[in-house]
C-alpha cells in the first residue's frame, strides 16, 4: 500500500494494489498541481502493468482548484483508455451541501460517457 | 502506387481529425474548468462579503455595548447618591469641552486625538464608589453615620432616671416622708428599666409585633422629660431644613415621630414607570425616620419606605440592563434579570406579571434568589436559617403560588439543594430534610 499524507492544500493518496482501491480525499489547491500528482501518476503506470481485474477510485474533493480539475481529465482519460482492458470504477464523492462539488462531478461524468462513474452523496 | 497514397491521406485525415477532435474537446474542458472557477469564486466572494458584514455589525454592536455598560456604571453610581447625581454624566461633556478648547489654544501644546478615550475615561473616573457606602460618600457633618438609635432612646431613659431621682430629693427637700418617697423611687426605677427592656427588644425585630404592644409602646413613648440645649445646631442644611425650631427648655416625649423625621421624596420616577409598565405602589415619602413609627413595625426591620427602597432594586435594574444595547442572542437579560421578583399570582413586583408572563428564566432566577437568601449566614438582620426550614418556606411559597412548583420539584429531586447546602451553608445549619414527603406533597398540591 502507498500513502500520502494530506497537508492544508493538498489530499490524502492511498494505492491499494491488492484490494484495486485509489482513493483521494481532502483539499486539492497545491501551487504546482501537475508537480504533486505526478507520483500517483508514476505509481499508475506501476500498477497498471500488473493490476487487479478491478480498480476502484473513491475520490471526495471537498474543495478543488482549476488545475486540479485539469489534472482529473487527464488522469479520467488515462483511465477510459484502460477501462478498454480492466473494469473500472469511479466514485464522486461529495458532501449534499457542497454544491460545487456536485456540479464539478456531473461535468465529469458527462464528459466520460464510457466509464462507470458514480456520483455518490457521502453518508451521514 | 496511387492506392498507397490515397491511403496514407485517409491515415493522415484520419490523425489530423483525431487531434482535431480532441483539441475541441480540450478546449470545451477548458471552458468548462473557467465557468466552475468563476461560479466558485463568486460563490466565495460573496461569502467573503457577507462574513465582513457580520464583523463590522458585531464590531457595532460591541462598541454599543461597551458604551452603553460605561454609561450603566456611572448612572448607578449617580443614582445611588442623591448629592452627585448627574455627576458622572456631566463630566465626560465637561472634560471633552476642555480637550477641545486646550486643543484649539495655542498656548499649550495638546490635541485631542481620541475623544472616545477620554470620554470613556471621564464616565468612569468615579466608577470605583459604586463599591463606597452611601453614609460615607454622602456624610454630611462629622459625626452623621449609620446609627442604630436605640442609644440615643436608652440615653433618654437615663434622663427618665436622673429625672426620677432628681424629683425624689427635691421632694425629700421639701420635707416628704423620706421612707414614702424611696419606696416610690424604686417603684419608678422598676418601671422604666422594664420600659427600657421593652423597646430594646421591639427594636430587635425578630418576631411579630401585636396591636397590644404598640398600644404600650405608644404609652411608654409619651412621658415627658425636658431638654436644655438647643438641638438646631450641629447640623447639617438637608437636615435644618426639614426641622421645627423650638424654645428652649422644651418639652420633649420620650418617643416620638416628629417633622425633621420626614424625608420629602425628590427622585422622580413616572418617568421610569411609565417606560417599563411598573406597577408598584410608590410611597409619598423618600422615608420616615420616626421612633415610634418604626418601633412599630410589625414585622422585620423594614418601614414602609424602605422596604419599597428593596423593591427599587429591581427597577433599577431593569431600568439599567434595558439601557445596555444588548445583541440579539442577549435580548432577554432585562427580562429574566427583571421577573425574579414577579409571583405567579401576580402579586409580586414591579410589574405585577401573571404566571405565563414570566419567563421559566425568571421563575429559576427567583428560585435561586429566595434560596440564598433563606440560607446565607453573613447578612446582619437575621440568624442563619436551617436547610429544613429554607425549603419549608419555598414550599410554602410554592403553595401560595409565588414560585414555581414544577421548577421547586426539580430543585429538590435533583438533590441541587444539598449540593449547594454542602458548598455554601454552615455545618450546623444543614439538618435532615423529609424530601419525599415534601415531593408528595407538591405533587399532590
Amino acid at each position: 500500500m502507498k500513502k500520502i499524507e494530506s497537508t492544508k492544500y493538498t489530499p490524502e493518496i492511498i494505492l491499494d494494489e491488492e484490494n484495486g482501491v485509489v482513493e483521494i480525499k481532502g483539499k486539492s489547491y497545491p501551487e504546482n498541481t501537475f508537480e504533486f500528482y505526478k507520483q500517483l501518476m508514476d505509481w499508475l503506470d506501476e500498477y497498471f502493468e500488473n493490476p487487479q481485474s478491478k480498480t476502484i477510485f473513491n475520490i471526495e474533493l471537498i474543495y478543488l482548484n482549476s488545475s486540479t480539475s485539469k489534472f482529473l481529465y487527464d488522469l479520467f482519460d488515462y483511465l477510459e483508455e484502460k477501462s478498454e482492458k480492466y473494469e473500472i470504477e469511479i466514485n464522486w464523492i461529495y458532501d449534499e451541501e457542497n454544491e460545487v462539488a456536485e456540479e464539478t462531478g456531473e461535468d465529469f461524468k458527462e464528459d466520460f460517457e464510457e466509464i462507470n462513474f458514480n456520483l455518490v452523496v457521502k453518508e451521514e | 502506387m496511387k492506392e498507397n497514397l490515397i491511403e496514407e491521406i485517409e491515415l493522415v485525415k484520419s490523425q489530423t481529425d483525431k487531434l482535431f477532435n480532441k483539441l475541441l474537446k480540450d478546449v470545451e474542458r477548458q471552458k468548462k474548468i473557467m465557468l466552475r472557477a468563476d461560479k466558485r469564486q463568486k460563490k466565495e466572494y460573496d461569502e467573503l462579503q457577507k462574513k465582513l458584514e457580520e464583523v463590522e455589525k458585531l464590531q457595532i454592536a460591541q462598541k454599543n455595548l461597551l458604551e452603553s455598560f460605561i454609561k450603566l456604571i456611572a448612572s448607578a453610581i449617580d443614582t445611588k447618591s442623591p448629592y452627585t447625581g448627574g455627576h458622572c454624566e456631566r463630566v465626560p461633556e465637561l472634560a471633552i469641552s476642555l480637550a477641545k478648547k486646550v486643543s484649539e489654544d495655542s498656548s499649550i501644546n495638546y490635541e485631542l486625538k481620541n475623544e472616545k478615550e477620554l470620554e470613556y475615561a471621564a464616565w468612569l473616573h468615579d466608577c470605583g464608589k459604586i463599591v463606597t457606602p452611601e453614609y460615607v460618600m454622602d456624610k454630611a457633618t462629622k459625626l452623621e453615620t449609620i446609627y442604630n438609635r436605640i442609644h440615643e432612646i436608652r440615653m433618654r431613659f437615663e434622663v427618665l432616671y436622673r429625672d426620677i431621682k432628681i424629683k425624689a430629693l427635691e421632694r425629700i427637700l421639701a420635707g416628704e416622708d423620706k421612707e414614702e418617697v424611696e419606696k416610690w423611687q424604686k417603684e419608678e426605677f422598676d418601671r422604666v428599666t422594664k420600659e427600657w427592656e421593652f423597646i430594646a427588644r421591639v427594636n430587635v425585630g425578630g418576631e411579630f409585633l401585636s396591636d397590644e404592644e404598640i398600644e404600650k409602646l405608644k404609652i411608654i413613648a409619651s412621658q415627658e422629660w425636658i431638654r436644655y440645649f438647643d438641638d438646631n445646631i450641629g447640623l447639617s442644611w438637608t437636615e435644618k431644613e426639614r426641622r421645627e425650631i423650638t424654645n428652649i427648655p422644651s418639652v420633649e416625649t420620650l418617643l416620638a415621630n416628629k417633622k425633621e423625621h420626614l424625608i420629602p421624596r425628590e427622585k422622580q420616577l413616572s418617568e421610569m414607570y411609565k417606560r417599563h409598565n411598573f406597577t408598584t405602589k410608590i410611597p409619598e415619602l423618600e422615608n420616615n425616620l420616626g421612633e415610634i413609627y418604626n418601633l412599630s413595625i410589625k414585622r422585620g426591620t423594614l418601614n414602609n419606605e424602605e422596604y419599597f427602597r428593596i423593591q427599587e432594586h429591581i427597577m433599577m435594574t431593569i431600568d439599567m440592563l434595558e439601557s445596555l444595547a444588548f445583541p440579539d442572542d442577549l435580548k432577554n437579560v432585562p427580562l429574566i434579570a427583571g421577573t425574579h421578583h414577579e409571583k405567579l399570582d401576580g402579586s409580586g413586583y414591579p410589574r405585577g406579571l401573571k404566571e405565563n408572563e414570566i419567563p421559566i428564566e425568571g421563575k429559576m432566577l427567583a428560585i435561586a434568589d429566595v434560596f440564598e437568601a433563606l440560607t446565607s449566614h453573613d447578612r446582619p438582620y437575621k440568624t442563619p436559617k436551617k436547610l429544613s426550614e429554607a425549603i419549608k418556606i419555598l414550599f410554602f411559597m410554592a403553595k401560595d403560588r409565588h414560585i414555581d412548583k414544577e421548577l421547586l420539584k426539580v430543585f429538590l429531586k435533583s438533590g441541587l439543594y444539598l449540593e449547594y447546602a454542602k458548598n455554601y451553608l454552615l455545618s450546623e445549619q444543614i439538618d435532615e430534610v423529609d424530601i419525599n414527603e415534601i415531593l408528595k406533597k407538591l405533587e399532590e398540591m
